[in-house]
């Protein structure tokens, strides 16, 4: 029942931790993928989440509300993400980039090898774009949300987010065609 | 955000090329990239996209780079197994409670105390056993305003969602009366005064919360 999250961060706020179980039970899935996505690693993704959540914990007599919890998580994850992103080395090695894993269910060997291939080729791409463009692209491409949403949770303006997901996309497709 | 800023040069929206600056691409029709795919992702009904050559091959790859991304699958897992992750976070979590402030038990000699999250967690469980209520806020404080944890009966702020009904006045006495009872018998609490807040009120066929303030009971 995701309509009831509100009661459960003000019952989290005032130091309900099983209020607060709840919602990381209910939340931790989508942001899960969505960190992995982003991070393009799960264990990583796994690390961001729960920083994340902790972090959610701390500063929730400080959450009045204002956003639904879930957006509110979204941006802690997202900027959680950027951090990470920002640490990293700068890539130097291609062979060291996380690749994402096939998915188990293509229809034919060939389909998959196919497949495959190009979840490698993206998954390089993908790892040669800066922080803020990787994350404006996973949340535009991936969570299909709005240029004002991207904008609101990355914290710049709408334009700016439009701009990076462009920026992104002519990386991405330069690199695909190469590969093609 | 600070942290957002700076990263990317120049600064959005500010150049003759929009957003997009200096990265676009004029196309041979005489049409910006940015436009053509600004276009295609809106879903544009657009003939001159179909029929350009320039166009249609920017379209092209723009569905490419779509194909490989489902082909990926995204690059995602196609579910999260969260329940070990939930147990990490609980486990920091359960080091770092927020107790609230000591709330007196039983009599004013007597030198028994309850924090005021563990005393919530009692009220809670009573207002909801009255059937179809949430219950939401719960601040429980000193009714004699005063320096220090006073040994006083303390005052309850209860928020509740409750059902759509015709008695909400009722309800909300229902629950007050509970609320009252759970303090003063399961938990020793003198309590001076319960104020009930009906702060929403759910459809009992939907099951969704609907119109908010929808009445407020303030009586002791």
């Amino acid at each position: 029942m995701p309509g009831d999250d509100g009661l459960l961060a003000v019952r989290a706020a005032e130091g309900d931790e099983d209020a607060f179980e709840t919602l990381v039970r209910r939340h931790a899935p989508g942001l899960l993928r969505l960190a992995a996505s982003v991070l393009g690693s799960p264990a990583e993704a796994e690390d961001a989440v729960q920083d994340a959540f902790v972090s959610a914990w701390r500063r929730l007599p400080e959450f009045r509300g204002q956003s639904a919890f879930g957006t509110w998580m979204h941006r802690i994850v997202v900027n959680r993400c950027l951090n990470m992103l920002r640490s990293r080395r700068p890539v130097t090695d291609l062979d060291s980039v996380p690749e994402p894993e096939a998915p188990d269910h293509a229809v034919s060997p060939a389909r998959a090898a196919e497949s495959h291939a190009a979840a490698v080729a993206l998954g390089r791409s993908l790892s040669e774009l800066s922080p803020e463009q990787r994350v404006c692209w996973v949340l535009r491409e991936l969570e299909g949300q709005s240029y004002e949403t991207i904008a609101e949770t990355v914290g710049i303006s709408p334009e700016a987010a439009r701009g990076r997901v462009f920026r992104a996309r002519r990386c991405l497709t330069e690199a695909m065609t190469a590969w093609r | 955000m600070a942290m957002n800023t700076g990263a990317e040069l120049p600064g959005p929206g500010t150049g003759p090329g929009g957003a997009h600056d200096g990265d676009d691409e004029r196309l041979g029709c005489g049409r910006l990239l940015s436009a053509v795919w600004d276009a295609r992702e809106d879903g544009a009904d657009d003939l001159h996209l179909r029929d350009c050559p320039h166009c249609s091959a920017a379209v092209r790859q723009l569905d490419l780079l779509g194909d490989a991304v489902r082909a990926a699958g995204g690059g995602r897992e196609p579910s999260w197994d969260a329940g070990a992750l939930t147990e990490r976070v609980m486990d920091v979590v359960r080091l770092e409670l927020r107790p609230g402030p000591p709330l007196p038990l039983g009599e004013r000699e007597e030198d028994l105390w309850v924090r005021e999250a563990m005393a919530a967690r009692a009220l809670r469980a009573a207002a909801e056993t009255v059937p179809g209520v949430r219950a939401g806020s719960c601040r429980i404080r000193p009714a004699e305003s005063g320096a220090g944890p006073s040994r006083g009966p303390v005052r309850v702020r209860l928020e509740v969602v409750v059902p759509l009904t015709a008695g909400l006045r009722d309800l909300a006495e229902e629950v007050r009366r509970r609320v009252r009872g759970a303090a003063d018998e399961a938990l020793g609490l003198p309590v001076d005064h319960v104020d009930v807040h009906i702060t929403d009120v759910t459809d009992p066929a939907g099951a969704e919360p609907g119109r908010a303030g929808a009445e407020e009971g303030t009586r002791p």
